[in-house]
C-alpha cells in the first residue's frame, strides 16, 4: 500500500550572505494512513522547516530546492499555487506551537474559524457557525456558542490550543502536522491535549506528523519515529524499535541523554550528554554529519556521506557502522 | 467567601455599557475612558463635528450675509446682534466661525481619506512583498516627503486657478477648495505609508498570519482579514493627528490668499481681517481659536489614541 505521504529527498535552503546554506538536506520521511510519525531532534535539526515544506511554506528567503512531497497521488512540490491552497487547511491542517499566537487576536473564535469553512467548502455562515460549534465540541469545549462570540484573549492557554486544534480538524484533514503541540503548555494540560489530539486523531481516520523534542511525548504518541539530525533523517523505525533496539548512534545518545524515572543517577551513573553541539549549517561537516560527535567515528565518517539502508523492514538507519553505502563529498 | 457574597458584590458594582466590538478595541475604548487628555480631545472633536453639522441651524446669520453694515457697519464690537461683532467686510464673526467648522472639517477628513488609501496601498504592498518592490515604493515614498510641499501647493493652486479661467470646470462648485484637498491628500501620505509598511513587515511574520496561510488563507484573506485590521490602531492614530496637520495646513494656505475665495474657511478670515486686528480683534481672534481648538483636539485624541492601543502600556 502506498502511504500517504511520502517525502522523498527534500531539501530547503536559506541563502546566508552569498551562499546557500541547506537547512535540510535530502529529508525521506513517509507517513502511512492513519499513522502517526514522530519527528524529533535537537533544535535546527530541521523538523519544523520540514513540516512546514510538506505545505510548502517554508518562511522566505528559504526556498525548496530539491526533492518531491507524494500526497493523495499528486505531488505537492509540483501542484500550481490555487490547487496548493485548496488543500491547506482541506486536506493538510497545521496546529501551531504557541496557540496564544496563532489565533488573530482581533476576530472572534467563530469568525476565524467560520471563514475556513467559507473558503473550502463554500458553506454558508449559518452552516458554517453550526460546523463550528460542533467541532468545538469535538475538542472538548462546552458552551460552544459562548465561546464562539469570544475573542483569544478571553481564553486560557488550553483552551486556545483546543481551538487551534478545532482549526485544524475543521474539514477533516487526511493528514495534520502538529508543530510541538503542547510545548508552551503547563505539564496537566499538556497530557490533555495529548490525548485530545490521539482521540481525534483516531476518530477521524486522519494522520498525524507530530514534531517534538521531548521523547516523552512521542513515545507516548507515535507509531513511528524519524529521528533528525542536522537537516538530515539519521534513523527512521517503529517507536518501539526506536525505543529498544536503536541503531544510529545518535540515536542512542538522544536516549541516552533523557532522565529516566526506572534508573538512580546517584552513585557512578550520571545523566549522559552528547558531547559537543550542534553543527553550524553554514558550514556542516564533511561527511557523516554525527561523525564530530559520535563514539563510533571512524576515518571514512569524515569522507563519505552515509546512505539509507533500509536494515529491516520498516527500520532505515543511515550509518557507515552500520552497514550503510557511502557515497563521497 | 461565599457565592451570595459574590453576587452581591456582582450585583453592587458599576455595570458599564461597552461598545460591542472586536476585542482589541473594546480594550482601547476603555483605555481612551481613563485618559483624560484623550477624552478632552475627543470632546472638542466631537463639538467641532456637532458645530459643523448644525451650522445652518445654529448661526444666526446667513454666512454670506453683509447687512450689518446697514445698521452697525463693518468692525462693530460684540453686541446682543452680533455676539462676536463684525468684521472688516460686514460679516457676523460667529456666523463666519460657525460655518469654517465643515470647511475645516472636510478638508482634514478629505486630506486624510485620500492620504490614507495612498499611504495603506503603497506601504502595505511594500511591506507585504517586501525585497525589490519595498526598496523601490519606500525610495518613492522618501521621494515625496523631501518635496517643499507647501510651496508646490501654493504654485498649484495658483496655476490651476489660472488655467480653468474659460474652460467648464470654471462653473464647478468648490474647485478650489477641492484641489486644495487632493493636494495636500497627495503629499500627506508617506508618514502612513511608512507607518503601514512597518506594520506590514511585523503582522506578515506573526504566527497568527502563518497559521491563516496553513489552512487555505488566500494573500487577499491575509491581507484585508488577518494584516490590514491588526495595523489600523497605529494607522488611525496617524491619521488623527494628519487631520489636524491637514486643517492646520489649509488655514495656511488661505491666510496667505491661495484659499478657495468662495468658501467660508478660518484661515480666510484671518487672511480677510489681518489687516484691522488692532481695530477689530475678535474678528481674527474668532476663527483664530476655532483653528486652535479644533488642530488641539485630533491631536489630543491622536495622542489618547495611541496610548489606548499600545500594548506596552497595559495596566
Amino acid at each position: 500500500m502506498t502511504p500517504l505521504l511520502d517525502v522523498r529527498g527534500l531539501a530547503v535552503q536559506f541563502p546566508v550572505r552569498g551562499s546557500d546554506v541547506r537547512a535540510i538536506d535530502g529529508v525521506d520521511f513517509a507517513v502511512g494512513r492513519q499513522e502517526t510519525l514522530g519527528l524529533v531532534g535537537e533544535s535546527g535539526s530541521g523538523k519544523t522547516l520540514s513540516s512546514l515544506a510538506v505545505l510548502r511554506l517554508v518562511p522566505p528567503p528559504a526556498r525548496i530546492v530539491a526533492g518531491s512531497v507524494g500526497f493523495e497521488g499528486n505531488d505537492l512540490l509540483r501542484l500550481d499555487a490555487a490547487r496548493m491552497g485548496a488543500l491547506r487547511g482541506r486536506r493538510i491542517a497545521m496546529v501551531f506551537q504557541n496557540p496564544a499566537y496563532s489565533l488573530n487576536p482581533i476576530l472572534s473564535v467563530g469568525a476565524q474559524l467560520g471563514e475556513i469553512l467559507g473558503w473550502h467548502e463554500k458553506l454558508p455562515r449559518r452552516r458554517a457557525a453550526e460546523r463550528v460549534a460542533d467541532m468545538l465540541h469535538l475538542v472538548g469545549i462546552t458552551d460552544a456558542v459562548r465561546r464562539m462570540r469570544q475573542f483569544p484573549h478571553e481564553l486560557s492557554g488550553g483552551m486556545k490550543q483546543r481551538v487551534c486544534i478545532a482549526r485544524a480538524l475543521l474539514c477533516h484533514p487526511a493528514l495534520v502536522l502538529a508543530d510541538e503541540p503542547t510545548t508552551n503548555l503547563d505539564a496537566t494540560i499538556q497530557a490533555q491535549i495529548l490525548e485530545l489530539l490521539q482521540e481525534l486523531k483516531q476518530r477521524l481516520g486522519s494522520s498525524m506528523i507530530l514534531v517534538t523534542h521531548d521523547m516523552g511525548v512521542v513515545a507516548r504518541m507515535a507509531d513511528r519515529i524519524g529521528v533528525m539530525y542536522a537537516g538530515t533523517v539519521c534513523e527512521t523505525a517503529d517507536a518501539a524499535t526506536i525505543f529498544r533496539a536503536p541503531l544510529h548512534p545518535y540515536t542512542r545518545a538522544l536516549l541516552e541523554s533523557m532522565p529516566r524515572a526506572d534508573r538512580s543517577y546517584r552513585g557512578h551513573r550520571v545523566l549522559q550528554v552528547i558531547p559537543g553541539r550542534i553543527p553550524n549549517l553554514a558550514d556542516p561537516p564533511p561527511g557523516c554529519r554525527f561523525h564530530p560527535r559520535c563514539p563510533e567515528a571512524g576515518a571514512d565518517c569524515r569522507r563519505l556521506r552515509p546512505l539509507p539502508l533500509e536494515v529491516a523492514p520498516g527500520h532505515v538507519v543511515s550509518c557507515l557502522r552500520r552497514g550503510s553505502d557511502g557515497v563521497a563529498e | 467567601m461565599s457565592g451570595a457574597d459574590a453576587d452581591q458584590i456582582a450585583a453592587a458594582l458599576p455595570r458599564r455599557r461597552l461598545p460591542r466590538g472586536p476585542g482589541n478595541l473594546r480594550q482601547g475604548w476603555r483605555r481612551l475612558r481613563r485618559n483624560r487628555t484623550g477624552m478632552l480631545g475627543l470632546l472638542l472633536v466631537v463639538l467641532v463635528v456637532v458645530v459643523a453639522v448644525l451650522a445652518p441651524v445654529i448661526a444666526p446669520y446667513a454666512p454670506n450675509d453683509q447687512s450689518a453694515m446697514l445698521h452697525f457697519g463693518a468692525q462693530a464690537p460684540p453686541s446682543g446682534a452680533h455676539w462676536f461683532g463684525t468684521d472688516r467686510s460686514g460679516y457676523d464673526v460667529l456666523t463666519r466661525t460657525l460655518y469654517g467648522a465643515p470647511t475645516a472639517l472636510v478638508v482634514g477628513l478629505g486630506a486624510m481619506l485620500i492620504a490614507s488609501f495612498i499611504g495603506v496601498a503603497v506601504g502595505g504592498i511594500a511591506g507585504y512583498l517586501g525585497g525589490a518592490a519595498d526598496e523601490l515604493l519606500m525610495r518613492g515614498t522618501e521621494f515625496f516627503l523631501v518635496i517643499p510641499v507647501f510651496i508646490v501647493i501654493l504654485a498649484v493652486v495658483r496655476l490651476f486657478g489660472v488655467v480653468v479661467i474659460g474652460t467648464p470646470l470654471e462653473g464647478v462648485p468648490f474647485l478650489n477648495l477641492g484641489a486644495i484637498i487632493v493636494l495636500l491628500g497627495l503629499f500627506g501620505w508617506p508618514p502612513l505609508a511608512r507607518l503601514a509598511r512597518a506594520e506590514f513587515l511585523r503582522l506578515k511574520q506573526m504566527e497568527f498570519v502563518e497559521a491563516a496561510r496553513c489552512i487555505g488563507a488566500r494573500p487577499r484573506d491575509i491581507i484585508f482579514r488577518h494584516i490590514l485590521p491588526n495595523a489600523l490602531p497605529s494607522l488611525v492614530v496617524v491619521a488623527a493627528l494628519g487631520i489636524g496637520g491637514a486643517i492646520l495646513a489649509e488655514a495656511m494656505i488661505s491666510f496667505l490668499g491661495f484659499g478657495d475665495p468662495k468658501t467660508v474657511s478660518w484661515g480666510q478670515s484671518l487672511y480677510f481681517n489681518y489687516q484691522v486686528l488692532k481695530v477689530a480683534p475678535w474678528a481674527v481672534l474668532a476663527p483664530g481659536l476655532a483653528i486652535f481648538l479644533t488642530v488641539l483636539g485630533f491631536n489630543l485624541l491622536a495622542d489618547g489614541l495611541s496610548d489606548a492601543f499600545n500594548p506596552r502600556l497595559k495596566q
